[in-house]
């Protein structure tokens, strides 16, 4: 892990009408490490992510993202054209991104390459689908969120290694997650997050021996 | 490529791929193109009218010396209007009701006053308050002058008949009396017999000058009766279903529905997909994403609009009709459907950004494309409110582009005006969306 901050929230806050769904919280993402995001469903944890990936604006403070970084996000729903095929919809984003190899993506996470609209694939291959759009820009941080909820073991072991890949050459990883399996294979540190507050923030092992980890369990 | 482009781009590929939606989308407006259509053929049935008889008219009539059959009289004017007889009570009732528009009453004394040819006979016409009044007063007033007409013929026959009697004399009856007279012509040979006199002289001259004179009543009187006449030349216009308010009517329509709800749809529908998040990270600018949804309704209405100005015209050529210039002036109505579809588009996305979900946006859309284009069919003269709330839409404004585009001799006054109104609401309503697309975001 370098000393190099990639990704930060500072005070970031975000409100919904009158629900408070992230209080104003402090986080910053360094390179060379991956950072799980966990706590209980309605805790924030997705919210903070699509802050930190700028497809939801704060209520209050920023994010600062270090120059020149591209930031990768994958949602938690699936996020392309349902009426689209996979590689319409990667040949699209690539173009937006003016980054990208729609094809290398297709082949590398063995997305079906025929004329099928997207809607009429798996859950498991919609969300390989959202990977292969998120890494297009070739992001220095990568934002997953519950990344590897519908996907089969074999698969979710490519995203470890896709995750780690990132994490291991100097960029950043960020994950939402649930899954104990996540923390292991790809996580260095652990943000647990309740009632829209951070409450632990450190090491994964420290994360599992603390209050907050038996507080959310 | 610009991001717009691409965004543009994505949704035709995407249209071109849901050729299911893409036929509703272009069958219901001309769908409701033929409602429209039935329904103003509709508003020109004939309208129900009472027919108090209070006098019991025989079913034929004998003025002047002419036979008037009642029936067939009311039968003529029932081209125009339903009669219905009935009594008076229930007239009156079903006025108040509604269910009849008028109520004719022949009063008690109307034969005897029409054949004693002393003083005019009267026809009372009651109606009510609805905006069908003023044709069903038409209607009736129409109905005098026709009867008017037809006893003026009789009256006019019955003295010439007289004036004949005058001039070759022979037997008559009026006002209940048998006569009988020598005439001009019996006079003259009566003069014949008679020994020359000065007297005899003056009166010859007299029966020479009258002949003449009389001679020459036929004309008179029948010019008199009628000093202009109206000759009716039929089959020399367009048929209704040809005609350019149809087509206008019909591309204002097919263009409102489409380019609404499909700019409405595809906006909200980013959200439904959850693209607007990736598309907000900086891939694309707000007004950008706007932009793209105006564009994606331009180019669907030029399309569309296109293959329905081609189908016409071929309809206009095949049908030889003769008036307007269907390919010369095609240009110049594609322009009006680029900025028709433009002005359209833009309702569409602030439609779509308000109600952020494209089943929303699309029922959104019909609920706000229906009473635009009814409130642009009501005629300013009945509702002059519905006339300035149409202002404000584009629908009227592409429909006087159309007609004016299509068949006006100079029509380029028209033409600015409507192209200044649609560019303008196109602006205004596209900021207004611009303004309202960040709560797809949200």
């Amino acid at each position: 892990m370098s000393d190099v901050s990639l990704l930060a929230a500072r005070g970031v806050a975000r409100r919904f009408g009158g629900h408070v769904a992230l209080q104003p919280t402090d986080l910053e993402v360094r390179g060379g490490e991956a950072l799980a995001l966990v706590g209980p469903n309605g805790a924030g944890k997705s919210t903070l992510l699509a802050i930190l990936a700028g497809a939801l604006e704060p209520s209050e403070g920023a994010v600062e993202r270090a120059d020149g970084v591209r930031a990768g996000w994958m949602p938690q729903k699936p996020a392309h054209y349902g009426r689209l095929s996979p590689r319409q919809n990667l040949e699209l984003f690539a173009r937006l991104e003016r980054a990208g190899d729609p094809a290398e993506l297709l082949a590398r996470l063995e997305l079906p390459d025929d004329d099928r609209p997207a809607s009429a694939l798996s859950v498991g291959n919609r969300q390989r689908l959202d990977l292969a759009i998120s890494l297009l820009p070739d992001p220095r941080v990568l934002l997953l969120d519950e990344p590897t909820a519908a996907l089969d073991p074999r698969q979710r072991r490519r995203l470890w290694e896709t995750a780690r890949g990132v994490r291991d050459a100097g960029g950043a990883v960020v994950l939402v997650t649930q899954n104990l399996e996540d923390l292991e294979h790809v996580a260095d540190r652990v943000a647990a997050l309740l009632d829209g507050r951070v409450i632990f923030d450190g090491p994964v092992a420290a994360y599992l021996a603390s209050e907050a980890a038996v507080t959310l369990r | 490529m610009t991001p717009a482009w691409l965004v543009l781009r994505k949704d035709l590929l995407v249209l071109r791929r849901s050729p299911a939606l893409l036929g509703v989308l272009v069958a219901y407006p001309l769908v409701i193109a033929l409602l429209i259509g039935l329904t103003a053929a509709y508003a020109n049935a004939k309208p129900r009218v009472a027919f108090v008889d209070k006098d019991g008219i025989p079913h034929r009539l004998t003025v002047a010396g002419n036979i008037f059959d009642i029936d067939r009289l009311i039968d003529d004017v029932g081209k125009n209007v339903e009669i219905v007889r009935m009594s008076e009570s229930q007239a009156a009732q079903q006025l108040a009701s509604g269910r009849v528009s008028a109520v004719v009453t022949v009063p008690q004394g109307f034969v005897a006053d029409l054949k004693g040819l002393v003083s005019s006979p009267h026809l009372t016409l009651a109606t009510g308050s609805g905006g069908i009044t003023p044709r069903v007063r038409q209607q009736m007033q129409a109905l005098v002058f026709n009867l008017n007409l037809r006893l003026q013929k009789a009256f006019i026959k019955a003295d010439l008949r007289y004036v004949g009697l005058l001039l070759h004399g022979g037997t008559g009856r009026v006002l209940g009396h048998d006569f009988s007279i020598i005439g001009l012509d019996g006079t003259k040979r009566l003069l014949a017999t008679m020994p020359d006199s000065p007297q005899k002289a003056k009166i010859a001259d007299f029966v020479d000058d009258a002949r003449l004179a009389l001679a020459l009543t036929d004309n008179a009187i029948r010019a008199t009766a009628s000093p202009v006449v109206l000759d009716e030349v039929s089959g020399q216009g367009r048929t209704s279903l040809l005609s350019a308010q149809v087509q206008a009517y019909g591309l204002a329509i097919t263009i409102s529905f489409l380019g609404l709800l499909l700019a409405a749809g595809s906006l909200a529908s980013e959200r439904d997909e959850n693209a607007i998040g990736r598309l907000v990270r900086g891939l694309i600018g707000l007004g950008q994403l706007v932009a793209a949804k105006v564009g994606l309704a331009v180019a669907v209405a030029l399309g569309i609009g296109l293959a329905i100005l081609v189908g016409f015209g071929i309809a206009v050529e095949a049908g030889g009709v003769h008036g307007g210039e269907p390919w010369q002036r095609l240009p110049l109505v594609l322009l009006g459907v680029l900025f028709a579809g433009a002005a359209v588009g833009a309702v569409g996305t602030l439609v779509g950004a308000l109600a952020r979900e494209s089943r929303t946006a699309s029922l959104v859309g019909i609920l706000v494309v229906l009473p635009v284009v009814f409130l642009g069919l009501v005629p300013k003269q009945i509702v002059p409110v519905a006339a300035w709330i149409s202002d404000a839409f584009p629908f009227v404004h592409a429909v006087r582009f159309f007609a004016s585009a299509l068949y006006d001799g100079s029509p380029l006054g028209t033409i600015g005006r409507e192209t200044a109104w649609l560019l303008g609401l196109a602006a205004l309503f596209g900021a207004l969306s611009r303004l309202s697309v960040r709560r797809l975001a949200v």
